[in-house]
């Protein structure tokens, strides 16, 4: 599954990465759209969520130092998500 | 022996049902141990009528001395000043407090509504509601800001919503005792062995606190409650994790956040539907910082982490 996920990124699926939800209340409006994607929408929940497959913007956010990202199991924990990531990868739901 | 009187103004009687569910002492040990001898309170209390009113009376005139007034709810000023919404035994509730408090030995208030103004005085405050001593952070509240009770101490705050039963029995046996020299308050006149530590001191999450996993859903077992979740436990003056609720749980242990109900903010969240329990952020970043901690910090902090997370951080430790 990463591997499929680091393909079509590769690819150049184009993600919505832009705009970052500034604000709890935008997150959890990005949030309520996700949960709203059927569940095996892989490619629904990517483009939503904005995946990049390098660090993000000028301070070179990425999901290694995110909340939801378990280092040991290369998972992200955000339920809505709930799907295998790399360390350098990024996506616009990251919170620190 | 020491005289006690407690009062209710605007309340939901939760402070009541806390004592009388207080352990270490009980409320009977209170009476048995202590020789505390309550007067009359809201749900113990057997004088009715004009009893009532003449017990009132005796204990403003000083006919009989009242060594401890315990107060719980707001002071009710409502409509225009007059106190006139919360009438008690045949007067104004607030007229009775103001007379009560100048004949106290000592004046303890408990709960948040009684302490800050809690949930009733918060915004826009239609029943005109204050603290005994504060409104909110704000020094003054209803007998105002240099009011000191006959002892020279000022109100004994004794926050929470509600109070921890044996927070509230054991301050009051400090004072039946003749131990308030024991008793610092701090700057929100809070007894400081209570409140100087935080909810998460003793927090069984605090390993996860330390290495940035979350939990993402109320009653998961694992994880810390402040990522996500909005735990006001990092800034949260309460020993809600040593001093444990009916002697085994607190909310953090049940997998439920701090709301920070000690602190005079209470109940202070943006309450839109979608930003209660969700810690407020700013591009990613939480709005409010653990105490001492800065954004540069933080950041810097939370790579240093993920990067030592141990595997176990990753598993449901809470085996039961
Ligand atoms: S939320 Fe996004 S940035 Fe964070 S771990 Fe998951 S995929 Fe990565
Ligand atoms: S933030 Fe809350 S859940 Fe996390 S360690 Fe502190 S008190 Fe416990
Ligand atoms: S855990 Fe927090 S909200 Fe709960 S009683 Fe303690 S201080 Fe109040």
């Amino acid at each position: 599954m990463r591997e499929r996920i680091g393909k079509l990124l590769a690819d150049g699926l184009k993600t919505q990465t832009e705009p970052f939800p500034e604000t709890a209340r935008e997150f959890s409006r990005l949030l309520d759209e996700l949960y709203r994607l059927p569940p095996d929408d892989l490619r629904g929940k990517l483009v939503l969520s904005g995946f990049t497959d390098t660090p993000y913007g000028p301070e070179r956010m990425r999901c290694q130092e995110c909340m939801y990202y378990l280092v040991h199991r290369k998972w992200c924990d955000l339920p809505e998500l709930a799907v295998p990531v790399e360390a350098d990868w990024w996506c616009r739901l990251w919170r620190i | 022996m020491a005289n006690l009187l407690w009062l209710q103004g605007g309340a939901c009687s939760g402070n009541t049902m806390s004592f009388l569910n207080a352990e270490e002492p009980s409320a009977c040990d209170l009476v048995n141990d202590f020789g505390i001898n309550v007067l009359w309170h809201p749900s113990l209390g057997v004088e009715l009528g004009e009893n009532l009113r003449k017990l009132l009376r005796d204990l403003v005139s000083g006919a009989i001395p009242l060594d401890i007034f315990v107060f719980e709810g707001t002071v009710v000023n409502a409509p225009g000043g007059t106190g006139e919404w919360n009438r008690f035994a045949g007067r104004p509730m607030k007229d009775w407090v103001a007379d009560l408090c100048k004949a106290a030995g000592f004046v303890v208030a408990v709960g948040d509504c009684a302490t800050w103004g809690g949930i009733p005085a918060t915004a826009p405050n239609p029943s005109d509601s204050q603290g005994l001593q504060f409104l909110k952070r704000e020094h003054g509240g209803f007998l105002g800001k240099d009011f000191t009770s006959k002892a020279g101490l000022p109100v004994i705050n004794v926050p929470g919503c509600p109070a921890h039963p044996d927070w509230i029995t054991q301050i009051v046996v400090a004072v039946a005792t003749g131990r308030t020299a024991d008793i610092t308050l701090d700057e929100f006149q809070r007894p400081k062995t209570f409140f100087q530590s935080f909810t998460q001191t003793g927090c069984t999450r605090n390993m996860h606190f330390a290495y940035k996993v979350s939990a993402t859903e109320f009653g998961q077992r694992k994880g810390c409650l402040f990522y996500d979740l909005g735990c006001r436990g990092p800034m949260t003056h309460s020993p809600c994790n040593r001093i444990l609720w009916n002697r085994q749980s607190s909310k953090t242990r049940a997998g439920m956040p701090c709301l920070g109900c000690t602190e005079p903010e209470f109940p202070f969240f943006d309450l839109a539907p979608g930003t209660v329990f969700k810690t407020q952020t700013v591009m990613g970043i939480p709005k409010d910082m653990p105490n001492g901690v800065d954004k540069k910090g933080y950041i810097a902090l939370t790579a240093a982490a993920k990067n030592a997370a141990p595997r176990w951080a990753e598993e449901d430790i809470f085996v039961v």
